[in-house]
């Protein structure tokens, strides 16, 4: 091992958006150790104020383009709290299946195209292509079917049309759904198989890792939290707490660090983790008996503190949410969709919710005045929660990689890969063509 | 099956030209035959319209390539090169290139595919288009139909 080091990644790779890694090392000593987010703010919440009701979620929605669906329910349900709005049994079922389908979509593309090239050695899907075609092909189909799943549901997936405060604009048709429902068998189920199979092969390549941390999630007696519920926290020892939606602040605590221009939050310890891993220490019991049976295989079980399994985590929930869209499905399908239309307000004041999206749980919170017009909005996404932990992850990591003697390219390998299995998503950037013709 | 295609950020100015005129289109029902599609930021959804039922597909981004800010032109994809250095494939850090490529590694069938590109004024993290690309909105719709019109003409 060499006595001095410097590593400086900026900006980590196959990350949705931007964080950088800087570790110096000299004589053996380590003078930093950083995990770093240098993104802009983008003052989502400041846009809210002077806006009617019925427009806030078309705004928040645009935090995050992955996270869309969740950042609208969340934003809805906050609206509906703060304006007395009740929705219908249909309506939270079709949310429930619409959070499903977010799920199925996000997590399919991180364990497919982010993760698995570190688990199969290749620094990216582009050479997965020659030894794993089939796999790369099957999970193409998967994000097709989540995005048409969710589609069906709210109109479109990256900031959803149909999905408004009090119900949805428009619902889909029966024939839609007993379509929905064929496909999940005829042809997802297959495809889902097969990517298990391949996950299960390297799943061994999962770092070995733990540092017991608290664990925070959506939790509801009704379903493994996603779409609605308390906030319950999960420590190391199993000692649980739950919170009122409304007391978001007691447990989420921001506050302001300068390695970093995005908030940090804390709870009962220095940090917290939030995500898949997260809900799956809080929410276990709840899982479908399908999905715990893949947690067995991969070896994993609450409390589980080991945050490199953060996207063994997901693989679990994949399989949940496809059993869970076949659940609601039929149920929709025998109860028969009924037209409603939107249900309206009722008082006016503030309100909060929680929802968990892909990364973990988002917190939505604002005020209206008596116009229903919005004074003020608090947004707390999961990837800003995680920061705290990544860090405190990485002072115990970095050590434990020097003394196993991991030269500067394995611990700067190892430092990029615990970052993604957080499965971040720092901000929304362009995705514009710069090119020069050749023809 | 015939698509047009919007990509981009509808939050960083002229990035979302692709998704406002596919948007524009849909609500005037201008579609003539095309399925109007928009898939955001995400390049490889492009990919889930690679299939053999897919006869062609027009697609509309955002591209720095020189011109005018405002300036259109329809392209092909072996017209040009990127000069992007990405180093991953994500739904943030990608271009429609890059999916192509892993397109072509993946053997899917690959349809005719025709880009109209739209040479941005300012990139940037604000709502609506630059007064540039605001101008000339109705010239892109106007392309865009007479592309997919010549597209479904006989013979």
């Amino acid at each position: 091992m060499s006595e001095n080091m410097r590593i400086d990644v900026h900006h980590v790779t196959r990350v949705e958006g931007h964080g950088n890694i800087v570790v110096n090392v000299t004589n053996g000593k380590i003078e930093k150790c950083e995990w770093q987010v240098p993104e802009a703010p983008r003052f989502f919440e400041a846009m809210v104020r002077a806006r009617h009701y019925t427009e806030v979620a078309r705004i928040t929605s645009r935090i995050c383009g992955i996270c869309s669906v969740g950042h609208t329910l969340a934003s809805v349900k906050a609206t509906e709290d703060a304006l007395g709005i009740r929705v219908s049994k249909q309506t939270k079922k079709l949310r429930q299946l619409l959070k499903h389908a977010e799920n199925f979509d996000s997590h399919v593309l991180h364990v497919v195209f982010l993760v698995a090239p570190d688990l199969l050695g290749v620094p990216s899907v582009f050479p997965l292509a020659a030894t794993h075609g089939d796999v790369v092909r099957r999970a193409l189909r998967l994000k097709r079917f989540g995005h048409e799943w969710g589609s069906l549901l709210a109109g479109r997936t990256t900031h959803p049309t149909k999905v408004v405060p009090g119900g949805f604009s428009d619902l889909p048709t029966r024939a839609d759904l007993a379509n929905l429902r064929r496909r999940f068998t005829d042809e997802v189920l297959p495809d889902v198989k097969e990517i298990l199979g391949t996950l299960l092969s390297v799943a061994d390549k999962f770092p070995e890792f733990d540092r017991p941390t608290e664990y925070m999630a959506v939790h509801s007696d009704e379903e493994y939290g996603l779409y609605d519920g308390a906030v319950q926290t999960v420590l190391p020892d199993g000692t649980k707490q739950t919170y009122k939606v409304a007391d978001y602040r007691s447990c989420t605590n921001e506050y302001l660090n300068a390695q970093s221009t995005a908030k940090w939050t804390k709870n009962k310890l220095a940090s917290y983790m939030a995500g898949a891993l997260a809900r799956f220490n809080n929410n276990y019991d709840q899982l479908h008996p399908e999905a715990k049976k893949l947690a067995r295989t991969l070896g994993l079980e609450p409390i589980c503190t080991n945050p490199f399994l953060n996207s063994a985590a997901q693989a679990v929930e994949m399989v949940h949410s496809f059993h869970e869209g076949i659940r609601l499905t039929d149920e929709l399908l025998a109860e028969g969709l009924q037209e409603e239309p939107p249900a309206m307000p009722t008082r006016y004041g503030e309100g909060s919710s929680a929802v968990e999206v892909p990364r973990g749980i988002l917190f939505h919170h604002y005020t209206y005045d008596k116009n229903y017009i919005c004074e003020g909005g608090d947004c707390i996404i999961p990837t800003n929660q995680n920061h705290a932990n990544i860090q405190l992850d990485f002072e115990k990591l970095v050590p434990e990689l020097l003394a196993a003697k991991k030269n500067e390219k394995e611990i700067e390998h190892g430092l990029e890969m615990l970052v993604r299995a957080y499965d971040p998503c720092i901000s929304c950037s362009t995705h514009y063509l710069d090119v020069r013709f050749v023809r | 099956m015939k698509y047009v295609i919007g990509i981009g950020n509808y939050s960083m100015g002229d990035d979302g030209i692709g998704l406002r005129l596919v948007e524009a289109m849909a609500e005037r029902g201008l579609n003539n035959g095309f399925e109007l599609v928009e898939i955001a930021h995400d390049a490889l959804r492009l990919l889930e319209y690679f299939s053999p039922d897919t006869a062609q597909i027009l697609l509309i981004d955002c591209v720095t390539r020189g011109a005018r800010p405002g300036d259109h032109r329809f392209f092909t994809p072996a017209e040009v090169e990127t000069r992007k250095c990405l180093s991953g494939l994500t739904t943030h850090e990608s271009d429609v290139l890059q999916a192509l490529a892993l397109a072509r590694r993946l053997a899917l069938p690959v349809p005719p595919l025709t880009i109209l590109g739209i040479e941005p004024e300012r990139i940037a993290p604000e709502a609506g288009l630059s007064p540039a690309l605001e101008q000339r909105f109705e010239d892109y719709v106007a392309a865009v139909l007479d592309h997919i019109r010549r597209a479904t003409a006989p013979g």
